[in-house]
């Protein structure tokens, strides 16, 4: 408890505050803007924290990470063009919401999920840091391909109606996340020769290419048609009701958000796409999911934010960096002399309990600038599209120049961007294809390393509890559509007028 | 007090500098100075790069601006293609990648395209297994292996032909064991190989001496060997390989090096500059920061080991069976 306080009293150092304000916002800045990510931001300033205060420094690193939690749905829901894979989910109820002149609304509301993930997930940090992680190794390469497989097995449930496009997206991702070095084995797949592609496509240029500027190219067919409609804001603050069916939702992603925040590798993407699919199979209302549902906004936001503070976990407690971001932070704590890892808990207790009470502070100012920045954010939808466009198109191409330093990205970013448009105009779902990429080539390494590992027997997938309820989870997911189907005919009309 | 004499004696090397040039008009550097990391920020590439540039500039050793330049891809390729295009103001921080990108078939350049510099830092590689495995050291995992190479499964990453790869097969070669027949498991990154470890899903592991050494001390694994000649400070208790009869010492280093034909008086430029920062204190902290070992060679030394290790993974990587 001594150790807590002193945190407190620490992380309430003028500086300290100082430095947790500056990353929040900065955070939320590059979350908002399509391909900075947290990442970015943090290796940009790896030179500045070589001066600092190693503790500041983490808090300052620690708060651009989470800051851009909040930052990255505010594009989804205004452009649909999220910034990040973890902000993807945003766009399914976030945009429809905007569009109906809720953008306002949505963003309060996303801003509150937010917190309320956030502030879960710091409590479960505190309470269950050494036993989650103990969690986390029991995940070995079957585990990982099974909860990869969950991920888009859920992903593809999301598609009914267009289940065979969701499936040919889903193919098509999987297939572009070969292209590079097979690890197993050395061998360069699908490269041409290109030294550049040996480590793959970078998941965020499809991103980028295939949403923004994609959507630019989508609005530009349509641009004319777009002046006569003039998209009202609305307020900025939620509604009763839209607060009533979003609480719960929050609530259940924050946990659920965390713990798989916690495994190495699985990150803010799978965790907002896990949130949403559950929550949009427990609703009593899923037609309305996809179509501005509030509670399918606040659900992925409050997974993401709680993911990034469980990512930390795995650094802190073992030294292994969960997510590209983290592993940028670990990079800069060990030129600073700071060695996360299991003996960062012994030697240098102040620093971590610092850490989670800046955490705490840092949740109260993003909520507060998030929610003071709605009323100016709003303001994007008066942009004339002829400036917002441009500006748009711009910031893909910077964001694109960051990931690789390289101006053969560009060409990437124009193929997708028309491919995006393509699968617009055909009306294929677009969340199938990114996540194959996002988790594609993990799934398929992880997938023969089991095989492997256990001599070729397909035993090991069902080897372990936890195998075996991921396994179970994923059968579930691909027919609970169905079954709730023949459970509600079996029970007749009644609750079907639910 | 130690500065003061750095700063005489660069200010001297200044002064010697311009008069042997003195005849030719300017001196070298007449631009800003680039060195361009082969990586992505956060990586080792990346912050030996940045120590550097932070290091030269600190010390007021070289009076231009020193930029770093990002350029990942293709294992250092795409950085090096692009330092073989630039004069003599632009450096590349280089590894062993260097010598084996050519031995994989990855890359047509070897490090007769460029003029090596100066070899800075190495880490050391570690065999490590999980804290309650039967095996206790070096001689009972090989003859394990030996026994039957299937059962035993070994965790490495991100790549297999890197330092951590290749020093498992020497071991395993001097030996005894086919190093064709190894069961390796290969994980994205360092850290992936750690969690595996941890977590009980492969037998052992060979990776940095770094990524496991707190993991040791805190009793979560045991490292049963390292590569370096002799045993190392904060881990006292881990025997070397060669103490355990099996004669290998791998350097896993780091270095930096310039485009092709850099003149002599350019290379004697780095040789003193490099010469002076890795007499630093700064720079000896962020050694000890990063658990790296001094390892410094000049350029004409550098030359020379790079010749030796061209040949050494040369019959690595085609015991290991990945040569082309």
């Amino acid at each position: 408890m001594d150790a807590f306080l002193e945190g407190l009293l620490t992380s309430l150092q003028p500086i300290n505050i100082f430095w947790i304000i500056v990353g929040g916002f900065l955070g939320t800045i590059v979350g908002m803007l399509p391909g900075l990510g947290p990442a970015t931001a943090v290796a940009v300033l790896i030179p500045v924290t070589f001066g600092m205060d190693a503790t500041s420094a983490l808090i300052l690193m620690a708060a651009i990470y989470y800051g851009a939690m909040y930052g990255g749905s505010r594009s989804s829901i205004l452009l649909n063009t999220p910034g990040d894979g973890s902000a993807i989910a945003a766009t399914f109820d976030g945009y429809p919401m905007a569009q109906r002149g809720l953008a306002g609304q949505a963003m309060a509301l996303s801003a509150v999920a937010s917190f309320i993930g956030g502030i879960i997930a710091t409590i479960g940090f505190i309470a269950l840091a050494a036993p989650l992680s103990s969690f986390a190794l029991k995940f070995g390469p079957a585990e990982y391909f099974l909860l990869m497989l969950l991920t888009l097995s859920a992903i593809i449930s999301l598609s009914v109606g267009r289940m065979v496009k969701g499936l040919i997206a889903m193919s098509l991702g999987l297939l572009l996340s070969t292209i590079g070095i097979d690890t197993q084995t050395g061998v360069y797949r699908f490269t041409f020769g290109i030294p550049h592609l040996s480590e793959g496509l970078d998941f965020l240029i499809v991103i980028i290419g295939i949403y923004a500027v994609g959507e630019v190219l989508f609005n530009y067919l349509n641009i004319d048609e777009e002046k006569k409609e003039k998209k009202k804001v609305g307020k900025i603050w939620f509604t009763k009701d839209q607060w009533k069916r979003s609480k719960w939702p929050i609530l259940r992603s924050g946990p659920l958000g965390f713990i798989i925040g916690v495994l190495p590798g699985a990150g803010g993407s799978i965790a907002s796409m896990l949130s949403y699919t559950t929550e949009k199979q427990i609703s009593r209302k899923p037609d309305e999911f996809g179509k501005g549902a509030p509670e399918g906004l606040a659900a992925p936001e409050s997974a993401n934010n709680a993911a990034s503070v469980g990512a930390l976990i795995p650094l802190l407690t073992m030294g292994i960096p969960g997510s590209g971001t983290t592993a940028v932070m670990l990079g800069a704590l060990i030129m600073l002399g700071i060695r996360p890892g299991p003996l960062l808990f012994e030697n240098d207790p102040g620093m971590v309990w610092t850490l989670i009470n800046s955490m705490f502070i840092g949740n109260i100012a993003l909520i507060i600038i998030n929610i003071l920045l709605v009323g100016l954010l709003v303001k994007i939808l008066d942009t004339p599209a002829k400036v917002l466009y441009p500006i748009i198109v711009m910031l893909a191409f910077i964001g694109t120049y960051t990931l690789g330093y390289s101006t053969i990205d560009f060409f990437f970013l124009l193929i997708f961007g028309y491919f995006g448009l393509l699968l617009k105009i055909l009306d294929f779902p677009i969340a199938p294809l990114i996540l194959a990429i996002i988790v594609g080539g993990d799934m398929e390494q992880n997938f023969r390393m089991s095989l492997a590992a256990s001599n070729g027997g397909f035993g090991i997938f069902f080897g372990s509890t936890i195998a075996v309820v991921l396994v179970v989870l994923t059968v579930l997911s691909l027919f609970y559509p169905l079954i709730i189907k023949s459970f509600k005919k079996l029970r007749g009309a009644g609750p079907a007028a639910d | 007090m130690k500065k003061i004499w750095l700063l005489a004696a660069s200010a001297l090397a200044l002064a010697a500098c311009s008069e042997e040039a003195s005849g030719e008009g300017e001196t070298f550097p007449t631009e800003p100075i680039e060195i361009v990391a082969p990586a992505s920020p956060g990586g080792g590439w990346d912050l030996t790069a940045r120590s550097l540039q932070k290091v030269l500039e600190d010390n007021e050793l070289v009076e231009e601006d020193i930029t770093v330049t990002n350029k990942p891809g293709g294992g250092g390729e795409v950085g090096w293609q692009y330092l073989s295009e630039q004069d003599a103001h632009t450096l590349a921080v280089n590894s062993s990648l260097l010598i084996t990108n050519n031995l994989l078939g990855t890359s047509e350049l070897t490090y007769e395209d460029f003029t090596p510099l100066a070899t800075l830092a190495t880490e050391w590689q570690s065999v490590a297994v999980p804290a309650d495995s039967e095996i206790d050291d070096v001689e009972e995992l090989m003859q394990k292996i030996k026994d039957d190479p299937s059962a035993v499964k070994i965790g490495v990453g991100p790549a297999l032909g890197n330092d951590d790869h290749l020093s498992f097969v020497q071991a395993a070669r001097e030996f005894g064991v086919d190093p064709k027949k190894l069961n390796f498991l290969v994980y994205e990154g360092g850290g992936d190989v750690l969690t595996a470890l941890l977590g009980g899903h492969v037998d052992a592991v060979t990776t940095s001496l770094s990524e496991v050494k707190d993991q040791h001390l805190a009793g979560d694994v045991k490292i049963i060997a390292i590569s370096s000649p002799e045993r190392l400070p904060d881990i006292e208790d881990v025997p070397t390989y060669v103490e355990q009869g099996i004669p290998v010492e791998f350097p896993h280093w780091r270095g930096v090096m310039g485009p092709p034909d850099m003149t002599e008086e350019e290379i004697a430029y780095w040789d003193e500059k490099i010469g002076a920062l890795v007499e630093t204190e700064q720079w000896a902290k962020l050694l000890e920061n990063n658990d790296w070992d001094s390892f410094y060679k000049d350029s004409a030394e550098t030359a020379e080991f790079f010749a030796e290790q061209t040949e050494l993974y040369e019959g690595l990587v085609e015991d290991s069976g990945l040569g082309q």
